[in-house]
């Protein structure tokens, strides 16, 4: 039976859900322990949530930014009840900005370019874009960089994606599931994404650059990426492994973060601005019209006894293999083709250089076949459309799982 | 481990589902005193306001360039760039020249014809597959 690990599922394909959850824990209230070195860059990072409301009044934003600044803004009250704790006497010094003001967006080309590139609706204001486009490290005040409207996106894009996919493809394996939904949405393909669109990284962040750059400080050399980025070996063992990458922190960010990251604040930014619909056809475009094979995911160790249990679980007939042809058997490249049968039904059929080769490749193809199961597209309904009305629900198909866990 | 994933990137496929203009900037370079660029300077002035704005999702930067052949030089998504020049060229020849920049690709110009084959390009793997007796080292079998 398949297990769903709960917590795997809801966390292991999202970053923290609070990024200041990060800072918390840097600093428990309730701890004893005492560390001397973090306490001033605490400090400093109290001074800098605490201030951003006067450097905001002091730039004057823009009243075109309702929806995105109103959400900002609910970020902002929850900060200052974690903070209080930490309240001390202010000081009045002022940190220069390091990206450009909000003031600048309407007159980048870039920016009006992108919007036209990407086709954005016209309800999502160039300045917003400019936002989507402002990394963590870069400006560290929440009401200012991408960062709340990443979070929406993430949730966002990580939700159609998993329906569309489990109603989709009910059968998935959870691995696969997880592998299939990185190659979707994973930090990787975004930030390919990123560079498909033809939005170009600034070469060292500053008020001057253009805002229609992606702002963001790159990390320092050193082998900082090396030590956390396990992830990067081709296999995906568990899911642990693909869990993402680590947020923006002062020292800087990679390229591949900050693009997922400016994907997913595009994304949010839609739905805060045109609605849940917009999201949905930007979902749809953007990501779902990617091309991926999903029989490429598969790692089969022992195929062969997967396709016994699975017949036995079934209530088939044990699958025998035969050979259905073969050529060159003395030759230095013989073919054999081989198919894997259950009483008169053939499961799979693979070719091989030897018996066993095709006999086990016949038995990935079997049960590729059985977890790549796809329901008719009319029963295909998906809870997103259901929820909009778009279609009548029906009672989507839930397997009862893998064949070995 | 019964069963496990192979890590994978998603292709984009431009034009399945959305579309995006692989030109990003097309810059225009002129000078005022040479006559090789009189048609150049005429195009800026009638026709390339029209032009910008019906191509909104171009970038489209003006420069003078003195003492030199007018050029319009164009910057794709994938990073290259391709420059044209335009000199002594009508208003006519030069709009010709703008419509090859913009609809253009940005990939390196190939042949598609090689060596008297077909070169054959697809995402989708072959149905039949392609048999190597050299199987990768550590496996016994390439499933």
């Amino acid at each position: 039976m398949k297990r769903v690990p709960l917590d795997r599922w809801v966390v292991q394909l999202q970053p923290p859900r609070n990024p200041r959850l990060g800072l918390v824990q840097q600093r428990c209230p309730y701890s004893h322990e005492t560390r001397a070195a973090p306490r001033r860059e605490l400090q400093e990072r109290r001074y800098r949530v605490e201030h951003q409301w006067q450097c905001q009044r002091r730039s004057a934003a823009t009243s075109k930014r309702k929806a995105s600044s109103a959400a900002a803004a609910q970020v902002q009250e929850r900060d200052d009840g974690i903070f209080s704790n930490y309240r001390q006497e202010e000081t009045d010094e002022t940190r220069p900005l390091n990206s450009p003001s909000p003031k600048q967006a309407l007159r980048s080309a870039k920016l009006s370019a992108l919007h036209a590139r990407l086709s954005l609706p016209s309800k999502l204001p160039i300045q917003t874009l400019a936002r989507c486009l402002v990394d963590g490290s870069v400006d560290p005040r929440p009401g200012y960089n991408n960062e709340p409207l990443a979070l929406i996106g993430q949730d966002l894009l990580g939700y159609y994606t998993a329906e569309w996919l489990l109603c989709r493809y009910p059968r998935l394996p959870m691995p696969i599931l997880f592998a299939a939904q990185y190659a979707y949405v994973g930090s990787q393909t975004l930030a390919a994404m990123r560079a498909e669109w033809g939005v170009e990284v600034v070469a060292a962040p500053g008020p001057e650059v253009d805002p229609g750059l992606l702002q963001l400080k790159r990390l320092p050399a050193g082998n900082a990426m090396a030590e956390n980025d396990q992830m990067r070996s081709p296999l995906v063992l568990n899911s642990t492994s693909l869990s993402h990458s680590s947020r923006p922190t002062e020292d800087g960010s990679s390229v591949e973060a900050a693009s997922a990251s400016f994907i997913r604040a595009l994304a949010g930014a839609l739905y805060l601005h045109a609605g849940q619909e917009s999201v949905k056809a930007f979902h749809q475009n953007h990501v779902l019209s990617r091309h991926l094979p999903l029989h490429t995911l598969f790692h089969f160790t022992h195929p062969t006894r997967d396709v016994s249990r699975l017949c036995a679980r079934e209530g088939f007939e044990p699958p025998v293999a035969r050979l259905i042809s073969e050529t060159g058997r003395l030759s230095r490249s013989p073919v054999f083709v081989v198919g894997v049968y259950s009483g008169d039904d053939k499961l799979g059929e693979g070719a091989g250089s030897s018996l066993n080769e095709g006999r086990v490749r016949a038995a990935a193809s079997a049960l590729r076949s059985w977890y790549l199961y796809s329901p008719v597209e009319d029963d295909v309904v998906l809870p997103s459309e259901a929820a909009t009305k778009k279609k009548q629900w029906k009672p989507q198909m839930i397997d009862i799982g893998e064949v070995v866990t | 481990m019964p069963l496990a994933a192979i890590r994978a990137v998603s292709k984009g496929q431009n034009g399945i589902g959305a579309f995006v203009l692989q030109c990003k900037r097309l810059d225009f370079h002129y000078c005022d005193w040479a006559g090789s660029s009189r048609g150049m300077n005429e195009y800026l002035r009638t026709h390339l306001a029209r032009f910008a704005a019906s191509n909104p999702s171009i970038e489209v930067t003006v420069s003078p360039k003195p003492r030199q052949h007018p050029v319009i030089k164009g910057v794709y998504v994938n990073g290259r760039e391709k420059a044209i020049c335009v000199r002594n060229m009508t208003p006519a020849e030069i709009i010709n020249k703008v419509q090859l920049l913009k609809t253009d690709s940005g990939e390196k110009m190939k042949k598609s014809h090689r060596a008297g084959r077909n070169m054959v390009t697809s995402i989708n793997e072959s149905v039949r597959g392609v048999w190597d007796p050299f199987h990768r080292t550590g496996e016994r079998f390439k499933i």
